[in-house]
């Protein structure tokens, strides 16, 4: 396999890039712009609007202008205003959050009208109607779903999702945060999805495949404990309750029914198991298949006191004695055998442990970033906010109204200067940094006094901050700046931000697609040891929903990595072909990629070669195959 | 390193509401915790605001800025410390199996303990220093030390024990509490010194796991599994793979790769199934094997059920 790696790296370079003349597919990126300053100039402008007011005409004269400490709590006149003004951010916020809700459900309505999204097959590289709309609607959605689960109220988002119309939550749902799960979605009552879990009513099978988009229904009763996936078209009955991690492929079917399901792909387990998997006794089973009935028997004959039979008292802590743990035998390494070794199987490098000398790197970035945004808001109230004379308020507020209007852009211009300020500052401590110490790959000590670890830390700590921002901003597509920026070979075609990635030796062809929460470590901590080895991504390579990218893996152009699966320490992965699985094994030839390459990519070619090739894509057998098979995901 | 733009990634508190009025206690934590800091902002408008030179006003807002954000997160944490106290004392938090009904004061409670600690939580999370969130788990009680890296796992917030130099993988999930059917299911889970989670790996309530071994990435335990020390678990639930060396010196060059990947899913596949018929057997022989399983299974069964009762008998 050693020997195969430069065989493969030289198929990998084989691909011309520079005959490429030009990609076919391109998103309708000045609907989404238009959109996207629509949703966001509306949802600022009043609750901007009622803040500033709050602050200029009430906070500033009577708490702000107050010079002792003690009148500040005395007085009425100003202890009122300051007690009020955190409800009054709370409420600007929640306005926010309505606004959004509102424009996102009229854009929605309106894009509905013109295309309707319904069940179906859409190519993914072919130019359509269909196609386009798929993609403006999930961009418009993406906004508010991101400010309402990732913000101070996320027992909102149901109610944006059943407002704007994109998928029917019932009543007493709660859906944990999620990668997807927000579209053309039915869920029942009293439902329960786990942290991770993900309805995907849509999936793309590669580059160049087909986007598979089927409604999605689950039940009343349902609970997934984490992370399960389920597959577009998928029905869950009521009552199927599901394990972690257990999941579906398209198009199936749980009949529900108090029954348990688990492994990938599930399916139903035993009582017997359940009960050893989950360590609960038949009584708790029977409690949980006829709930009602045990509900009216308490109702009826209440318990005395808190019975504590029914409970395991705290778990007992299998330690291993703790008196004078023995001297470990030093183990002669030299006897231990090539499989033991072997790294055979994928940890993870999140290290986060933050040193209190990185403090003091954090704060200069972050004042420098600030000052250039303080000064812009110095510039912009500049003499625009006179409100001493407290007589002439509604003269002065249409005097400022320009001020108020452009106030959701100036917001807009100081979140994206500050990221700007904090890229450019690290940035230039990266190349001070990386001066000092050259990045390199190969195996360290995971220790503190190790220099290339020390080093490695300190540049993904630094590299963090940007990213942590760009990703939290109104616009997180914008990451790939940041990532170009800190030494990932990619450009915009390539989208990876649902996605963890590690920001050190990373290169990213054109048009890669890296799935819903996918994991690409080009740094691994084993045992002692840290691991650091380049990820390469060939061009047109798509990796599926929640895989693990071990480093040193090598994907050659075309090839596709179903959702759920890893991949070991060097693996080379050939191209065009289909992976899947837990390593990850060959499945198929990715057929799509043969057939359609050229649609996307056109070539210098000779105009009469060119002719010859005709391309049918009859899209009602298509689907019927997937309907019928169905193995890949 | 860098975190989904479309998950808030971090000490994972369930969004399970079960009655409205518990946001009562979510907002007066906010408005209580919110109030310091515009009497902060008071001191500095105070100290620095001239109207001659505004300039110096806007030179150290920014610094300012930081404070005020630590002011927010020490006195989120107070207040929801001080609620969290009240209401353990109404009701003190236990383990068990739960219905997931309203009805069930133990669910009732275990959303209203999820919806106090939200903010403190959600605050410390907004930023990328991780040591707020530690400082946050060691005001809940979760026992951890600062060499622990939980910044890109969720990770839950009782019942749960750390030891140290931990890494909790991208995207693993550690529970102490699990809803599964109309059951919640709260069990305390234990976790050693240099324990490696891997990515996407699921660690389930109760599980215990040893120091200085592996979960592998996308593994489950089950709920109340007890993960030696020294050893790499691997699979869905996960089995016992190999005995970890990787703590050894001098390694660096000894340390190989996985060659014939069909051949490690063999051995993977091996280690989760039960049943191996790789030798050639007949099939009395088969049969015996799997008449002996069965009762070994059934033995064990029983066992666990008599300590059950022995456990219930020492309550008593």
């Amino acid at each position: 396999m050693l020997e195969d790696s430069q065989e493969n790296d030289s198929i990998v370079m084989d691909v011309p890039k520079d005959e490429v003349l030009k990609e076919e597919i391109n998103m309708p990126f000045g609907w989404y712009t238009l959109i996207f300053i629509i949703n966001y100039y509306l949802s600022w402008l009043l609750a901007g609007f009622i803040f500033l007011s709050y602050f200029l005409i009430e906070f500033m004269p009577n708490v702000l202008q107050v010079t002792s400490f003690i009148t500040l709590f005395t007085n009425p006149k100003s202890i009122v205003p300051l007690l009020l003004m955190p409800l009054i951010v709370i409420a600007c916020y929640v306005i926010r959050l309505i606004f959004v809700g509102i424009t996102t459900r009229i854009l929605w309505r309106i894009s509905e009208r013109i295309s309707p999204s319904k069940d179906g097959v859409i190519p993914r590289n072919i130019k359509s109607k269909a196609a386009d709309y798929y993609h403006l609607r999930s961009f418009m959605l993406k906004y508010g779903k991101n400010l309402f689960t990732k913000g101070m109220f996320p027992w909102l988002s149901n109610w944006f999702f059943n407002f704007v119309g994109s998928s029917k939550i019932g009543k007493g749902t709660t859906l944990e945060e999620s990668v997807a799960s927000d579209k053309f979605v039915t869920v029942g009552r009293n439902t329960y999805m786990g942290v991770n879990a993900t309805l995907a009513s849509h999936l793309v099978q590669g580059i160049f495949g087909n986007i598979q988009y089927f409604r999605m229904h689950v039940g009343d009763n349902v609970t997934m404990a984490a992370m399960n996936q389920i597959g577009p078209g998928s029905e869950i009955m009521d009552g199927s309750y599901l394990l972690p991690l257990a999941s579906t492929n398209r198009h199936s079917v749980l009949k529900g029914g108090h029954n348990y399901y688990f492994g990938i792909p599930l399916r139903k387990i035993f009582t017997k198991k359940t009960m050893n998997y989950l360590g609960i006794t038949e009584e708790d089973l029977e409690k949980n298949e006829n709930m009602e009935e045990y509900l009216k028997k308490i109702k009826l004959n209440p318990p005395k006191k808190q019975k504590k039979d029914k409970i395991i008292e705290s778990t007992k802590i299998v330690t291993t004695e703790v008196t004078e743990e023995p001297q470990k035998e030093k183990i002669d390494v030299e006897k231990l055998s090539k499989e033991d070794l072997a790294i055979d199987f994928t940890t993870s490098s999140a290290i986060s442990r933050i040193n209190i000398k990185f403090l003091i790197v954090y704060v200069p970035i972050l004042w420098l970033a600030g000052l250039i945004i303080s000064i812009f808001w110095y510039e912009y109230t500049k003499g625009a906010w006179d409100f001493s004379n407290q007589t002439n308020l509604i003269n002065s507020i249409f005097k400022n109204i320009s001020t108020i209007l452009f106030l959701p852009v100036a917001i807009f211009i100081m979140i994206y200067l500050f990221i700007l300020g904090v890229l450019v500052f690290s940035k230039l401590l990266l190349i001070l940094i990386n001066m000092i110490h050259l990045p390199k790959e190969g195996i360290f000590l995971a220790e503190v006094g190790n220099v290339d670890y020390d080093f490695w830390m300190f540049r993904t700590e630094l590299k963090k901050i940007a990213l942590w921002f760009l990703r939290n901003s109104p616009l997180p597509w914008a990451d790939f700046i940041a990532l170009k920026w800190f030494g990932v070979n990619m450009d915009s075609s390539s989208h990876l931000y649902d996605a963890w990635c590690d920001v050190d030796f990373v290169s990213i062809g054109r048009k890669v697609l890296i799935g819903q929460g996918a994991t690409i470590m080009s740094s691994m901590v084993i045992g002692k040891y840290l691991i650091i080895k380049r990820v390469v991504f060939d061009d047109y390579v798509m990796v599926g929903g929640h895989t693990t990218i071990a480093p040193g893996t090598i994907m050659g152009h075309d090839s596709v990595i179903g959702a759920i699966s890893s991949t070991t320490y060097k693996r080379i992965l050939d191209p065009n072909y289909i992976y899947f699985g837990i390593p990850a094994i060959p499945l198929k030839e990715n057929k799509y990629a043969e057939e359609r390459r050229d649609i996307v990519v056109k070539r210098l070619v000779d105009e009469s070669k060119k002719a010859e090739e005709t391309h049918e894509v009859n899209i009602d057998e298509d689907k019927r195959k997937f309907i019928k098979t169905g193995d890949d995901e | 390193m860098s975190i989904p733009n479309s998950m808030r990634v971090g000490p994972f508190l369930p969004t399970v509401l079960v009655k409205k009025r518990y946001l009562i206690f979510y907002i007066l934590i906010v408005w209580l915790s919110a109030i310091p800091l515009f009497v902060e902002f008071w001191v500095y408008y105070r100290f620095v605001w001239s109207p001659v030179r505004p300039i110096f006003f806007f030179i150290y807002l920014p610094l300012l800025l930081l404070p005020m954000y630590l002011t927010l997160a020490f006195f989120g944490m107070f207040w929801a410390k001080i609620f969290l106290i009240i209401v353990n004392w109404i009701h003190s938090p236990r383990e068990g199996v739960f219905l997931r009904d309203p009805s069930d004061r133990d669910y009732r409670f275990w959303s209203l303990r999820n919806t106090i600690k939200r903010w403190p939580f959600w605050v410390c999370h907004r930023f990328p220093f991780p040591f707020l969130d530690n400082i946050c788990f060691k005001v809940f009680n979760v026992k951890t030390k600062f060499s622990n890296s939980l910044f890109e796992g969720w990770v839950d917030t009782e019942f749960i024990t750390f030891g140290k130099n931990v890494v909790c993988g991208q995207g693993a999930i550690i529970q102490s509490s699990v809803i599964i059917g109309n059951l919640l299911i709260i069990r305390k889970t234990i976790i050693g010194d240099d324990v490696r989670i891997g990515s996407h790996a699921i660690v389930m309530p109760g599980t215990q796991i040893g120091n200085r071994s592996v979960l592998a990435a996308n593994s489950v335990t089950t709920v109340g599994q007890v993960l030696k020390d020294d050893w790499i678990y691997v699979g869905i639930p996960c089995k016992e793979f190999k005995q970890n060396w990787f703590f050894e010196d001098n390694l660096e060059d000894k340390l190989g790769v996985a060659e014939d990947v069909s051949a490690l899913l063999g051995k993977y596949e091996k280690i989760i199934t039960k049943v191996r018929w790789t030798e050639n057997l007949t099939l009395k022989e088969r049969k015996a094997i799997k008449r002996q399983q069965k009762e070994e299974e059934e033995r064990r069964w029983e066992l666990s059920k008599e300590m059950d009762d022995e456990k219930q008998e020492d309550i008593f």
